[in-house]
């Protein structure tokens, strides 16, 4: 138990390193629940519950004034106690959105202030010409917005698994079906979030046939992202000659209009 | 590179490459006040400090880049290396450069950055990676986390670095001719159908639900299921996400959506009408 609880808080001391590590994606479910898998032996079960994980996040990104749910805490918790009360994919669902919504008020409070008063301290660095200084605020405030969530999560498993894990083994039946039931219909909420981000009238009919690439063709998510991504390449180069061609013609109307 | 980045000032390949290792670290102190300002800053610092050896150069310089800047991480270095190209033009032209032409230029550029950059590397980029990621991961495979982040970090980070040498070299006209000649557009539209046909597929693949009401007896019986998959399959998920996306579209919050969701399947289990 604090040998996991220690390498709980690795694992969220890796999670809050994203931004440090070029926005690189290794927060997001996925990549999270393996490592959480990793940490109890059961390396399968924690791909597994990540990827469901990733699926109900998927429309989780910041993209202008929307703030996502915070996955990190969702995710850790959610698996690491799914995990241990030996149950499936479905309960680290049903326990990581609930945690990663309190959390997400949480932040607002505590994370993001800490971050200005950095900012401003940075502020005062560069005022001051010490470049050092600088330096150290940058690499350590960024970590100090996430205190919260470093000291929180570890703590949340330690204390609170036992009380988790009786309380999952008592919950009826209809409850865990209505819960795995939910795992296939949330993702749906994600790619609807999707679709509104990157929806145009004019390309609205590659949602259906990508769609019904899987139902009627019995193609795999890979096969259609390969073919699409084939068909857009043929479209750029014809598109930009289309393009050039059309500037050329536009430069010899300007050229006889002058003669 | 190919790029045959002439090196004239004291800017030399090396300390593009520095700026652009710095770079990496972009969005860990954003913040709601300025958001990326310290790492751009910070960023900028090694290129800085070659090109003003005077330290109340310097500092002025380095206030300069405080203010705030908001684009997609993932191509900053190309504002950084036109930074770095106008910073250098300013040293050499110390009393005639106006500095005001710095800012205007990061200003200019980050809008038309980020909505292109955002939609590539999040509405594209990243779906392509969780396509084929959790359609392995769903199998319990090692190589579903390990593909999702090769897919998206290896094209972002080849592109980071280059973008940084282009920056420099091109300044403020590759964009300019980026979006005039309508690249730009191309480019987008096509980023666009790309993830919008992978979204389809993934909703294909993974929204699942059906309902298990049947009538008649006997062998007779018919599934309610098995007419719906009849008429078109996959029917039921298609019209929810249509539903959704309308939901979305009247501004009700994704939140409310997902423990909608939660509890209409659990009512739905308990009287047997969802599966």
């Amino acid at each position: 138990m604090e040998l996991q609880t220690i390498l709980i808080f690795l694992v969220t001391f890796i999670a809050c390193s994203e931004f440090l590590l070029g926005t690189s994606l290794i927060q997001r479910p996925i990549v999270l629940g393996t490592l959480i898998g990793l940490i109890f032996g059961q390396l399968e079960t924690g791909i597994i519950m990540g990827a469901t994980l990733e699926l109900a996040f998927i429309g989780a990104v910041s993209v202008g004034a929307y703030i996502p749910p915070d996955m990190i805490s969702g995710t850790i918790l959610g698996t690491a106690l799914a995990i241990q009360a030996g149950t499936g994919p479905e309960t680290a669902l049903a326990l990581g959105l609930p945690i990663s919504t309190v959390m997400l008020a949480l932040n607002s409070i505590l994370s993001s202030p800490t971050m200005l008063i950095f900012t401003h301290m940075m502020d005062k660095d560069i005022e001051n010409g010490d470049i050092k200084k600088f330096k150290w605020h940058y690499f350590f405030g960024g970590y100090a917005s996430f205190l919260p969530r470093l000291i929180i999560i570890p703590c949340a498993f330690y204390f609170g698994s036992n009380a988790v894990v009786s309380l999952l083994s008592q919950i009826p039946e209809w409850l865990q079906t209505g819960i795995t039931i939910s795992g296939g219909v949330i993702p749906a909420l994600g790619f609807a979030m999707l679709a509104q981000m990157i929806m145009d009238k004019k390309i609205a009919p590659f949602f259906f046939i990508g769609f019904f690439a899987i139902k009627y063709l019995e193609l795999s998510t890979t096969a259609v992202a390969i073919f699409a991504l084939a068909y857009v390449v043929i479209m750029f180069f014809k598109e930009k000659e289309k393009n050039e061609n059309a500037t050329i013609v536009s430069q010899e109307g300007v050229e006889f209009d002058e003669f | 590179m190919s790029f045959n980045v002439e090196y004239n000032g004291v800017i030399k390949k090396k300390d593009l490459q520095k700026v652009f290792l710095n770079a990496i670290t972009m969005e860990h102190t954003w913040n709601y006040e300025r958001m990326m300002n310290d790492g751009y800053l910070y960023s900028m610092l090694p290129a800085l400090k070659k090109i003003y050896p005077n330290q109340d150069d310097f500092i002025e310089a380095c206030k300069r880049h405080l203010e705030f800047f908001n684009t997609t991480p993932h191509v900053i270095t190309l504002p950084l290396g036109v930074s770095v190209a106008m910073e250098e033009q300013r040293a050499s032209n110390m009393d005639s450069f106006d500095t005001t032409s710095i800012s205007n230029v990061k200003t200019a550029i980050m809008g038309p950055l980020a909505g292109i950059g955002d939609s590539f590397f999040w509405g594209t980029l990243r779906i392509l990676a969780t396509g084929v990621g959790t359609s392995l991961a769903l199998q319990g495979n090692i190589l579903g986390p390990i593909l999702f982040l090769l897919i998206f970090n290896v094209p972002a980070y080849i592109l980071r670095y280059i973008l940084v040498f282009v920056g420099y070299k091109f300044g403020t006209s590759f964009i300019i001719e980026a979006e005039q000649s309508g690249v730009m557009n191309i480019i987008n539209k096509a980023a666009s159908i790309l993830g919008l046909s992978v979204a389809g597929a993934m909703t294909a693949e993974m929204v699942y639900f059906s309902i298990p009401l049947t009538f008649g007896t006997g062998d007779s019986a018919t599934s309610i299921q098995s007419i719906i998959d009849g008429i078109v399959p996959g029917l039921l998920p298609l019209l929810l996400t249509g539903l959704v996306y309308w939901l979305l579209k009247k501004k009700v919050k994704p939140l409310t959506i997902m423990f909608i969701m939660m509890i209409v399947c659990v009512i739905g289990a308990y009287f047997g009408v969802l599966a």
